[in-house]
Order: C-alpha cells, then structure tokens, then sequence
C-alpha cells in the first residue's frame, strides 16, 4: 500500500536523520575533549638546500601538533584572565570547569557515539554547552553564544527524534 | 675530497677577501695548558658583549683582564671568576699587563676606537693574537698601523665585523646572491641604521664612580663625560657613520666585491647640535662592481627609530634581498618579471611568505604602480649570540682549524671609504677616490 511506503520510508528517514545528528555531536564533543589535550612539539635541525645541511648554527624550527596530558587546558589561557575578572563566575566554578571540561566531553562523546544512554548524554552535553554559553555572554561573545546555540538546537532535535534512535548498546535513559 | 658543504662554506670564507690578498691563515697552535690564554682589554659595553658571547665557546682561559676604570675592571674580574672559578690579573695599563703576562696567546681589544690600533698594535708586536673591536681606528693611518703589524708579526688580527661569520648572511651571499643569482643584477644597494633620540642620549655616570682625572688624562680623556660618551668626540672616534655605518657598508663591499669608486656624503647636527659629530648622515657610494655599475645609499639616524631599524637591502632586476642580524627585518621579493622561484622553494633555498594582501581599489594612482613583488624569507634563524661565530672562527683559526673570515687587510679593504664619509659631508664635495685612499 503507499500509506505503508510512505510510513516506512519516513520511519528509514527518522532513522538516518537521527543517527547523523549524534554522529555528529558525538563527534563534536569528543574530538573537542581530545584537543584539549593538544600542543606543539619543536625540533630544531640545521638548514638544508638541494638536501645537504649548510651550516651548524644556521638552523629551522620545526613544529607539529602532539598529545600529551602535560598539554591539557580545558578553558584557553587568554580566556582564564577575561574569566578571572567576571564577579559573577567564582574562581572555584572556573576552576571546576576548566579540570572536568575535556574529560566530560571525551565521555560524552564517546557515549553518544556508541549510544549508551544518549537521551541523558545529550541532555548532559546539552548542560555544558549552556554553560559555556553563560560564559561568553558574560565576556560579550555574541558570535560563540550564537554558534553554540546552534549546538543546543542539534541536541534539541537528537532529543525529538531520540524514539528513532537506533544502534544503540544501552537504550534505556 | 671536498664536499660540498665545505666548499661552500670556503668559497663563502674567500669571498670574504674583496680585491687584495689572501687572509692571513697560519696554524698558532694553543697553550701549554691546552686552552687558548686569553686578556680582555676593555671590559666596557661592547667589552662585556664579547664575554658573554665568548663564554659559550670551551677551551677558552680568561688571564687578564685590562680596564682603566675600577668599575669595568671589577666588572670584568666577577664575571670571569663566576664563569671559570679563578680570579684573573687586574691590569690599569696595557703595557704593564703585556710585560707580565708571558703566557698569553690572545688578546680581545674592545676599547674605545682611538685605542684600538695603538693596542692593537702592541699586542700583536708582543706576539699575541688579536681579535678588535670594528671600526678599526678613528684614523684611517691608525688602520693602516693594524695592518702593517699583523703582516709584520705573522700573528692573526681579526676584526669585529661580526656579519661575516654569520651563516645568514654567508648563505645569502654563497647561495642566493653568487650561486642563484635572485637578484639578477643588482643596481641599488640600501642600507639604514635608524636609532631612537632615547637611545642616543649622554650616558651619565655616578661621580663616586668618577676615574681619577690624572688617570683620565694619560689615557686621552678631558673629563668623565668625554671618556663615557667618546662616540661624540672627532678625536676618540668617527662618529656615527663608523660606529653604526661600518657594520653595513663592510656588508656593501662584501657582498659587491668592491670598494666603491666615489663618495658623496651629507651630515649635520640638526638635533644634537653641541656635539662634534654630525648626528644625522646620508652616503651615496657609486661601484664599479664586477657584475655592473651599483648606486648605494646608506643613512645612519641617531634621532629616529622608525623606518625599519637596520638592514642592507640589495635591490636587482630580478630580486631583492634585505638583510639584516634581526631577522624580522630581513625579506626577499621578487620581481613580477623574474623567472619563478618555485624550484628555489621546493629545494629549501628559500621559505615563501604568504602573498601580500591587494591593493584595496584600483583607482588613479594604483593604475601607476608596479604589482606588489612576492615575498620570500630566509631559511633557519642564527641560533647562538651576535658575535659567536665570528669568534669561534678567531679561535678556531688560532688552533690552525680555519682562516680568518675578517682579518685586518681585508677590513682595511673594506672600511677605508668610511674614512671619507665625514670629509665629504664637511666639504660638501663628492669624493673620487684615489687608489692612495683607499689602499694601505
């Protein structure tokens, strides 16, 4: 029958529709966690030309990305002193989301991504990012507020849809 | 078999000779204690400057040290017993020093330019090696006594243009300029030392500090004021164009070739106007170089930072080079009309910079101008001080490891039309140098 097409078509759409949305915020908040732990590593070594070093004292730096927890910074340094002067965010609740922010977002992506608990993930996830939010308003960064509001309203749709969620390893919450 | 590295860095070492002569290369050997016994003779700014550079490089024995003001010397004393856990020899008078340090092998003269040749002079006549401070002398017959005492002695005098030691600055000549030829030919040359009012003010002194006048006296000095600031004295030194000027135009007649055929200069007082030298200079040297004839401008500002700081800047049909010890005011353009660069980029002779930003309209006065050139940086950064390699070649020549870079004819070579700088500026007149003026 084309009602019954019709229906199982959309139901198919729902599906992907709601399996994109927590790839991606899954994604998103654990490659975010991960970066946090980022930094650069520096090697110097002399000037080469056509392959041959010229010179000992004449030297290149050379910089590329690594991970280390030595690296870890959950808010920016440039934006902890902005922070630090805000008489509305004590010190200790910047202290707190500065050491709980990568971590939280690692395992909030990983569980959105695998699909354990992802309604209370979501919702979870959906909290930070109401948090920062409260953050940059504070520092007037109208920009960051509206880019995370678009976050917030991703979340809101996982949520909406979360009954056509599927592939999931622990469904209940 | 030489490789090419080590040709490189030769040729680099030959080109630093301009017109006559070979440097002066002779195996010296070290001490009976394995190091190479070194005074410091003037223990001043610059003194200072060349003991912090000296103090990376081993198997070096501080002996002496020989300043006529108590505060340099203590200076100098405390910070060579900090470094090497010895106190060394205090020496008020050079001669005393030289008549009782038998064991010597190297002397480090960082006096004020009038003394530079006279101690220069003895020490090498004494039988040391010595490495002096630039500008040779404030006189361009005190220069010629340098050289005539190294010949004379067969011991090495290397001059302080340290520029010549530094691998930035050998590179751009050995492979961007001689081997690659980016500038295509080169037409203008341009160089600047603008120095900040603030920087260029009276240096005082505490009057408990003051050096006894009697002291003062033997050794040239009116007054307290004269012996802190010489630099202002047509007597004690050459004034700006020497003091900063000779760093760059050294790096003129390097990278050319050549000494300029003429000069023609203008200089005034026009801030400081109770010192004897002219505060403000502007040169135009005109080259005879191999490649073609080349018009050089240099300015050497004592009242003005802005415009740059120092560099020289080699300005070709193809390309130009503007280098300078700090290496973020140094960059290389090439000209729309010059064949590309890309194969230069991919085997690491130069870094590209990203491309300048469009000019915001094209409106009357755009349409005039040239299209913006691209811009190019040097590969690698001088990791160690200013001064370092230029010493480390001194002392590795002293061992018989290398030939000078900067010995005193070639300086000579070199800094003889600075001579004729102030001439031309208090005559008004341009110059054409008579080869008398500028051979030794």
């Amino acid at each position: 029958m084309a009602t019954e097409d019709t229906t199982s078509k959309d139901s198919l759409g729902h599906i992907f529709a709601s399996l994109l949305l927590r790839l991606w915020l899954g994604v998103r908040a654990l490659q975010t966690g991960i970066e946090k732990y980022a930094g650069s590593v520096s090697s110097s070594e002399p000037v080469k030309v056509a392959g041959e070093a010229y010179d000992d004292d004449l030297v290149e730096t050379v910089s590329s990305k690594a991970y280390s927890m030595d690296n870890y910074s959950g808010i920016p340094a440039s934006l902890k002193s902005t922070f630090a002067g805000e008489p509305l965010l004590p010190a200790w609740g910047l202290k707190i989301f500065d050491v709980v922010l990568g971590p939280a977002l690692i395992l909030l992506g990983l569980t959105i991504l695998l699909g354990i608990a992802s309604r209370v993930s979501l919702f979870a996830l959906g909290l930070i990012y109401v948090g920062l939010t409260f953050g940059l308003i504070l520092i007037k960064q109208d920009a960051g507020v509206a880019w995370l509001g678009i976050h917030v309203i991703m979340i809101a749709m996982a949520l909406a849809w979360s009954e056509h969620n599927r592939f999931s390893i622990l469904k209940k919450w | 078999m030489m490789d090419r590295r080590e040709f490189l860095k030769r040729s680099s070492i030959a080109s630093a000779g301009l017109v006559l002569g070979a440097p002066s290369a002779l195996a010296q050997g070290g001490s009976k204690n394995g190091k190479i016994n070194v005074a410091l003779v003037g223990m001043g700014k610059q003194g200072r400057v060349l003991f912090e550079a000296m103090s990376n490089i081993p198997g070096l024995h501080f002996q002496a040290v020989c300043d006529i003001w108590d505060y340099n010397r203590k200076g100098g004393f405390g910070k060579v017993r900090a470094l090497q856990g010895h106190e060394p020899n205090l020496y008020i008078d050079i001669e005393e020093m030289l008549e009782k340090e038998k064991d010597l092998d190297v002397a480090i003269i960082a006096t004020p330019d009038f003394w530079h040749s006279p101690h220069t002079v003895q020490c090498l006549d004494a039988g040391l090696n010595v490495y002096c401070e630039k500008m040779m002398s404030n006189t361009i017959d005190g220069a010629r006594d340098m050289v005539h005492a190294m010949e004379r002695s067969g011991k090495l005098c290397q001059i302080g243009h340290q520029r010549r030691s530094n691998p930035r600055y050998t590179y751009t000549l050995d492979h961007l300029i001689n081997h690659n030829k980016i500038c295509g030919q080169i037409v203008n040359v341009n160089g600047q030392w603008n120095r900040a009012v603030s920087s260029s003010q009276d240096i005082q002194v505490n009057p408990k500090l003051s050096i006894d006048p009697e002291r003062l006296k033997k050794y040239g000095f009116d007054n307290m004021h004269q012996f802190m600031n010489w630099r202002f004295y047509r007597d004690l030194s050459g004034g700006p164009i020497s003091d900063l000027g000779a760093h760059q135009l050294d790096v003129f007649n390097w990278f050319l070739g050549c000494q300029p055929k003429s000069v023609y200069a203008s200089g005034g007082n026009d801030f400081f106007t109770e010192r004897e030298h002219f505060d403000n200079v502007m040169a135009i040297f005109e080259y005879d170089a191999p490649q073609g004839p080349v018009r050089a401008f240099y300015q050497v500002l004592t009242t003005t930072s802005s415009g740059g700081g120092f560099y020289e800047s080699f300005m070709g049909t193809e390309g130009t080079v503007k280098i300078s010890e700090m290496s973020s005011a140094s960059a290389i353009y090439r000209e729309n009309s010059a064949p590309s660069w890309e194969d230069l980029v991919k085997d690491g002779y130069l870094n590209k910079k990203p491309a300048p930003a469009p000019p915001p309209s094209s409106d009357g006065v755009a349409s005039y101008e040239s299209a913006a050139p691209e811009i190019f940086a040097l590969p690698g950064e001088l990791t160690k001080m200013p001064h370092q390699p230029h010493l480390e070649n001194f002392f590795a020549t002293v061992r018989g490891e290398e030939t000078l870079n900067c010995d005193a004819r070639h300086a000579f070579e070199s800094e003889a039309p600075i001579f004729w700088v102030n001439p031309s500026a208090l005559q008004k007149q341009r110059i054409v140098f008579e080869p008398s003026q500028l051979s030794v």
